[in-house]
């Protein structure tokens, strides 16, 4: 789906070469380090930034390449839950969940609404159906935008980072609600995750980003098993300063210089 | 009574440095200044020692770690030796990270008028894109979204009525009141009428509710854009497939040009009534004699260039608040500036297209 995809801020290169494949059915996990480029991955992957060489394929279409009604109808086909949810300020949580279907469906009002209340009951939200997002916690807006996300059924979720900010409960929920999508639908889901408890649930295969490139990208058990110091160190939640950090303050002031 | 003010000793034994007592951030400036002073001429040397201290903290070890750089940089020696326990703790809590490459200079002044140049041009060909999307989009109502063009209608219109009427009634008398004192010296009181009308109806009130618009509804504009821009619920938008122009550029910017003109109107005619009352309460002209008077001045022509005039202040005001809002990048500190920016572009836009069209009238009529 994603071929030798790179992508620049400006002068600074980002990601540098990533390929991705993603199978129908599959739920495929992007790790790596905080600031490595996983959201860039994600927004080169929905279309909303243009790669700097490389493409970007969904469910066989160039969405960058395509414009108007043929871009829109794929859109229509996949879902995003952004980082922070990015539910509309000024619409209640269920007008938020009906804006896809009002945009591209012909469906009565009164239909719309019974969609709306299943797709917040799959999430547990069905309390919030008249709240605006101001009005909700950080954890159950991001519940909130899954709904909203889901609202087309589309064949293909991508989700930055679900359980962010979620309780144990909550997002080992979340964890079965995509699996349930998956087994029930086929649907294919990349999430974006630091969750080790979520990733051993969900994952089916792993790319691991470092530095702009792919690490590892294998099945999650072999992902796992994978020798790489800053794999291996990730898995066992060495802390990074530990590893990384320079010479202490003793040894650079006795030693007499850094 | 509570222990005496920490306090921290420094004497000078031979080359060695004996520092005790507490060295933390209350003490650190004075630390500072003892290691100034007893610092190793060039070439020289100078042992630290800290087996007397009792306490240490961050700010302390910065301290050090200062006055050891200074030292390295005038080419002598610097350096610990012999460290008490509490001292050994904290200096080994504290990883130095590694050096990092000093951030680029400030760009050269040319350069910087190029990068601006270059930006500025990137900009209005956004602005002119933006403007080419929303007219075109404009100019087919399907796309219209009522309920929302309807909802900013009332913000931007029915809302402002109350402000907008009070503000032109005042400058109607203000006017008013001005031009009779001078009036008065040539008995031509009843001229008072014309002056008022025309002031009001050509200039005054156009320009006065346009910028009362641009306070109000065009930073609202900026703010609101901005606002999701940053937290991008915009992204989201382009995500399920939505035009962003066509779902919230399109109803604001309509409503927009509804709106200011309908108000300027009210304007024009609550400045005349300030008049009014000038002329009929004070200047004791009878209220037939204004009316008339100020019908008399006013071509139909005027009414209808004001209304004209405020549309494309109107127009300008929302694309320039769009062009601002839809800019924004970065947190939340962005949208205040971008608002504010946004509401200075549009008062200067104002001033620049009254000018304009003062010319033109003047040359047309
Ligand atoms: N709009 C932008 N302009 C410039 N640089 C950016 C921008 N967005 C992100 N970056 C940079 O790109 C890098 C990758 O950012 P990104 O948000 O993709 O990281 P991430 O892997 O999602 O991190 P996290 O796990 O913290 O969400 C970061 O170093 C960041 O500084
Ligand atoms: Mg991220």
């Amino acid at each position: 789906m994603v071929h030798d995809l790179v992508a620049r801020y400006g002068a600074r290169t980002i990601l540098n070469g990533v390929n991705l494949r993603v199978e129908p059915g599959e739920i495929r996990v992007i790790l790596g380090g905080s600031g490595c480029g996983k959201s860039t991955l994600l927004k080169h992957c929905i279309g909303l930034i243009p790669p700097a060489e490389g493409r970007v394929e969904l469910l066989g279409q160039p969405l960058h390449a395509l414009e108007g009604a043929a871009r829109t109808a794929l859109l229509t086909r996949i879902g995003m839950l952004f980082q922070n949810g990015a539910l509309l300020g000024s619409l209640t949580i269920g007008e938020n969940v009906a804006l896809p279907l009002e945009a591209h469906t012909d469906l009565s009002p009164a239909v719309i609404l019974e969609i709306v209340r299943l797709k917040l009951a799959m999430v547990e939200m069905s309390h919030a159906e008249h709240l605006l997002p101001s009005e909700i916690s950080g954890g159950m807006r991001k519940r909130a935008a899954l709904a909203r996300a889901m609202a087309l059924d589309p064949d293909l979720l991508f989700c930055d980072e679900p359980s962010a900010g979620l309780d144990p409960l909550t997002s080992r929920e979340l964890d079965e609600t995509l699996l349930r999508l998956r087994d029930r639908f086929g649907m294919a889901v990349v999430v974006v995750t630091h969750e080790l408890a979520s990733i051993e649930t969900i994952a089916d295969r792993v790319i691991f980003l470092s530095a702009g490139r792919p690490l590892a990208d294998d099945t999650y058990q072999r992902v796992r098993q994978h020798d790489h110091p800053e794999i291996s160190s990730f898995f066992a939640r060495v802390a990074a300063g530990e590893m990384r950090g320079g010479p202490s303050a003793l040894e650079v002031l006795t030693k007499g210089g850094h | 009574m509570s222990a005496p003010s920490p306090v921290f000793t420094a004497a000078l034994d031979g080359g060695r440095l004996c520092l005790g007592g507490r060295l933390e951030r209350a003490t650190a400036r004075a630390l500072s200044h003892a290691l100034e002073r007893h610092a190793p001429s060039p070439g020289g040397a100078l042992i630290v020692d800290l087996k007397g201290v009792d306490y240490m903290d961050s700010a302390a070890i910065g301290a050090l770690l200062d006055a050891q750089r200074r030292a390295a940089a005038r080419g002598s020696v610097w350096r610990v030796e012999g460290v008490s326990d509490t001292a050994r703790r904290a200096l080994s809590l504290f990883r130095l990270g590694p050096e990092q490459a000093a951030p680029p200079p400030p760009t050269p002044l040319m350069e910087a008028v190029g990068e601006g140049a270059y930006a500025a041009r990137t900009a209005l060909g956004d602005f002119l894109q933006l403007a080419a999307d929303t007219t075109f989009a404009l100019a087919d109502p399907r796309k219209l979204r009522l309920g929302a063009f309807i909802e900013q209608c009332v913000y931007m219109g029915s809302q402002a009525l109350p402000i907008v009427g009070l503000i032109a009634a005042l400058l109607g008398l203000t006017l008013a009141f001005q031009s009779a004192y001078q009036l008065r010296q040539f008995g031509a009181d009843i001229y008072v009428a014309n002056l008022t009308g025309i002031a009001m109806v050509r200039e005054m009130g156009p320009l006065m509710t346009a910028i009362l618009v641009a306070g109000r509804s065009g930073s609202s504009i900026a703010a609101e854009i901005a606002t999701m821009q940053v937290s991008e619920e915009i992204d989201a938008l382009k995500v399920m497939g939505l035009d962003p122009i066509q779902f919230l550029a399109l109803p604001r910017l309509a409503a927009i040009i509804l709106v200011v003109p309908l108000l300027t109107l009210m304007a024009d005619l609550l400045g005349v009534f300030g008049g009014y009352l000038v002329g009929v309460l004070y200047l004791d002209l009878t209220s037939g004699v204004y009316i008339s008077k100020t019908i008399e001045a006013l071509a139909p022509g005027d009414l209808l260039s004001s209304m004209f005039k405020s549309l494309i202040f109107g127009w300008g005001i929302g694309l320039i608040g769009l062009h601002f809002g839809f800019q924004a990048r970065g947190g939340a500190g962005e949208v205040g500036r971008t608002t504010t920016a946004s509401v200075v572009a549009s008062i200067f836009y104002l001033v620049i297209a009254g000018c304009f069209f003062s010319v033109l009238f003047y040359v047309v009529l």
